[in-house]
């Protein structure tokens, strides 16, 4: 077992990350297309190197107050499964190598409250991560209810 | 399984191919099965199916799937004693043939789904073997080919009889080993160009590979063995296939040659070029190229741009618009040639059905008639690929669940043989329709208001909706008193994927007729743009029965109690009350819309008029399916790049109406 590769990205203050792997590349975000009936986490639609993308607002979805882009706001497409996937989040720039030893599950009361978004919790020098599960971010719930 | 090559590659060719053979087999055999009840001899479809089956074998082989090879061989065994008798075939040799295809094909759907091939059934093996008429001319004969004792294994009883036959009669058998590099593939040197070449001077007697210890020769460590005979010196057969590795097998001829008793050559013409003026292109390469067409339309909004921009500061453009109307043009006819190369018949999607229902039909005793009416519609092959499990899905539940056991039709007066209708029609509006209808009981809606524990089912639709209900079905495997359900939400899902729509229309006692509407192809579409509460959407033209101007002081303001989600006004429309719904309220736009624009589609005949900013005007689009579960929602179909980058909404206003119409608690939250 050796160290992988995540990428970290901020939101209302506090760092998360998500392995590189699932990362296709990272975008600047210049607003997006309303989809009228999707789910209210869903930011709308990008078209980010020829492709169309659903994009996740992460604040909302965390259930953060509402903040306007800003040049820093990055749109992190993830590849997962068969979906392509961008999380809006506040900004992203950094990388990091987490070894599987710096990884605990989050305390009980939090992996609650996070309703299961936070999957881990690494422990990098003297900073703490959260790791997302990318499945329960993106979620597979439609937009029509059913 | 001693081999352990990688045949990956070749797969994918074989699989096409394969499809092609198991499709003209069914035919063959399920009118074999006709005439065979009649006791009617068909010599020539007797031939036909022979040679789809020894091409099967022939490509199995090729790639090592023994179990294929050898069902294939028995069944070409027992069809060669049938020609024998002027192709006159038992019915239950024919009934044996079905099964074998049916095992020959759940091997083809393992290995196209990655899974282990299973060994063929002895069983089968051994009734089709015994099937072979007495006596059937098959004499050994005496000559020995000096052959490596593990490719000598490898050869069926006819195949060794086969060459023994041809050295007899004085022809030179060769062995060819061949393995496939990147240099050899670069220069145009595959399997497949050689197996063509040899077959234009030789009569290939077996081809399939073995793994051997990677080398400079063969570099995958995969090397094919191809035995043939041949009438012209191993150097000229060299020369011509163009690779080195071919020698002659020397050979004892103790006696004088021996009558043939089958006929080699005709069998294996098959393999050789067809010479048909058909090419196989995988579907990606098709997509490949629709996506730099797309790239180019958008290109062409572009250059119209920056055409009318020009025009704006007062150049002259007259020959630039010109141009531009002809590339629109040239576009689309280009468009049109690439998905036309994607079309398939409906009829081809249908084919499996007749085996399907016969099979269902032998597992539940009820006799069943299926007429399919598909006439000439075609369907993006992406699209029937995926729609093809639902077809399946509805069918088997007509039969299973919608018709009824032979007592119960009886007491119903209806005719012992159930009938299950497969029909389709193509609409204007890029949509293929489908009916799966059933002369059965239909669905008992009561049964499943109880197991869906709701009071009542108000309509079909409602009934639908509850059958389509995820977890629903599996409630209904073990009896079948609701009628319904088996896979209904998996069909539902399907359908929604391809941004189509099912619906139910049920006759209770009298059959059930299932719905399905589906674009016919991921497309390019004529469509008018507009604006609604500040944001650009698309919508095609053909959807669109006309714009009509609203004026604030005739519109008609009916009662609404339950003020919730969008309030449907009236205006008059010569002589027709429209029903008016502002776009910006039913899709919870932000700003108000204060257009005097609104787009008329109609629906089954009905009239719905959709409020607007304003129309900007008409266009060619590029639509992309959305196809993501978060952003899968009525209304809209997909997205399109109007030129500035960004995904504008292409929308479905029948869809809209249709929730309106049926359902308006479920206006869009």
């Amino acid at each position: 077992v050796s160290e992988a590769l995540h990428v970290v990205f901020k939101l209302g203050g506090s760092d998360y990350a998500l392995s590189a792997g699932d990362v296709l590349h990272m975008e600047s975000f210049e607003g997006a297309t309303p989809v009228p009936g999707a789910p209210a986490h869903v930011a709308g639609l990008v078209q980010i190197r020829r492709r169309v993308v659903p994009v996740v607002d992460l604040r909302r979805r965390f259930g953060l107050p509402e903040q306007p882009a800003t040049l820093q706001s990055r749109v992190v497409v993830v590849q997962h499964r068969e979906r392509t996937v961008g999380l809006l989040v506040d900004s992203a720039r950094e990388v990091v190598q987490i070894h599987p030893d710096q990884l605990r599950p989050p305390p009980e009361v939090i992996a609650q409250q996070a309703e299961g978004y936070v999957r881990q919790v690494a422990q990098v020098g003297d900073r703490l991560l959260m790791l997302i599960d990318v499945d329960k971010v993106i979620g597979e719930d439609t937009g029509d209810g059913r | 399984m001693s081999e352990r090559v990688n045949l990956a590659e070749f797969l994918t060719g074989f699989l096409a191919e394969a499809e092609e053979h198991l499709g003209s087999s069914r035919r063959h055999l399920l009118t074999l099965e006709v005439h065979a009840a009649k006791g009617e001899a068909q010599p020539k479809r007797v031939r036909e199916l022979f040679r789809s089956l020894h091409t099967l074998k022939g490509l199995a082989a090729m790639i090592g799937i023994d179990p294929i090879v050898a069902l294939a061989h028995e069944m070409e065994t027992v069809l060669r004693g049938a020609d024998g008798l002027g192709g006159r075939l038992e019915l239950t040799a024919v009934e044996r043939l079905i099964e074998g295809l049916g095992a020959i094909e759940q091997r083809v759907r393992a290995l196209e789904a990655g899974r282990a091939v299973e060994p063929a059934p002895e069983a089968l093996l051994h009734a089709l073997a015994s099937l072979e008429p007495a006596g059937g001319g098959r004499g050994h004969a005496a000559v020995k080919v000096a052959l490596a004792e593990e490719i000598f294994e490898k050869l069926t009883e006819s195949e060794k009889e086969q060459l023994a036959l041809g050295v007899a009669s004085g022809r030179t058998a060769i062995q060819l080993d061949f393995s496939p590099s990147t240099e050899r593939a670069q220069a145009g040197i595959t399997i497949t160009s050689v197996r063509a070449r040899l077959a234009e001077v030789a009569e290939t007697v077996r081809v399939f590979p073995r793994a051997v210890p990677p080398s400079p020769e063969a570099p995958t460590g995969l090397s094919f063995v191809l035995i043939a005979l041949t009438d012209h010196p191993v150097e000229e057969v060299a020369t011509q296939v163009g690779v080195e590795g071919v020698r002659a097998l020397a050979a004892q001829v103790p006696e004088p040659p021996l009558p043939l008793s089958s006929e080699p050559e005709a069998e294996l013409a098959e393999l050789a070029p067809t010479g048909r003026n058909t090419v196989r292109v995988e579907v990606s390469r098709l997509d490949d190229a629709l996506e730099k067409l797309s790239a180019l339309v958008v290109t062409r909004f572009r250059l119209a741009r920056a055409a009318a921009e020009l025009s704006a500061k007062g150049a002259d453009t007259r020959e630039l618009s010109a141009t531009l109307v002809e590339a629109s043009r040239q576009l689309r006819d280009l468009r049109a040639a690439i998905m036309r190369a994607r079309m398939v018949r409906v009829s081809e999607l249908l084919e499996r059905l007749p085996l399907l229902v016969r099979g269902l039909s032998r597992a539940t005793g009820k006799p069943v008639r299926l007429e399919m009416n598909a006439g000439r519609a075609e369907l993006d092959k992406a699209v029937g690929e995926r729609l093809f499990p639902a077809i399946v899905h509805l069918v088997r539940n007509a039969v299973d669940h919608g018709l009824e056991p032979g007592a119960e039709r009886d007491r119903a007066g209806k005719p012992l043989e159930g009938r299950v209708e497969v029909s389709c029609t193509e609409h204007n509006n890029n949509q293929l329709e489908l009916r799966i209808s059933d002369d059965g009981r239909g669905v008992d809606a009561a049964a499943v208001a109880r197991r869906a524990q709701v009071a009542e089912v108000a309509d079909d639709a409602a009934l639908l909706d509850l059958l389509a209900r995820p977890g629903f079905s599996t409630r209904e495997v073990a009896d079948h008193t609701s009628g319904r359900g088996v896979g209904m939400d998996v069909v539902s899902r399907i359908v929604r994927r391809l941004g189509g729509a099912l619906e139910l229309f049920n006759r209770p006692g009298e059959g059930a007729t299932f719905v399905v509407r589906v674009p016919l192809s991921i497309t390019i579409v004529d469509a008018f743009t507009f604006v609604a509460g500040g944001q650009p959407f698309a919508i095609p033209v053909g959807a669109v029965e006309e714009i009509v101007e609203v004026h604030a002081e005739r519109l008609v303001e009916g009662p609404c109690p339950r003020s919730e989600g969008a309030r449907g006004r009236l205006f008059e429309r010569r002589g027709e009350a429209v029903p008016l719904f502002s776009l910006v309220e039913l899709l919870r736009l932000n700003g108000a819309s204060d257009g005097h624009k609104a787009l008329l589609v109609r629906l089954q005949g009905e009239p719905f008029a959709f409020a607007v900013d304003k129309v900007v005007g008409q266009q060619e689009v590029v639509v992309r399916p959305l196809e993501d579960p978060l952003v899968r929602v009525p209304g809209v179909t997909g997205t399109t790049d109007l030129g500035d980058g960004k995904p504008t909404l292409v929308v479905d206003l029948l869809a809209l109406g249709a929730r309106l119409s049926k359902a308006p608690k479920e206006v869009p939250q």
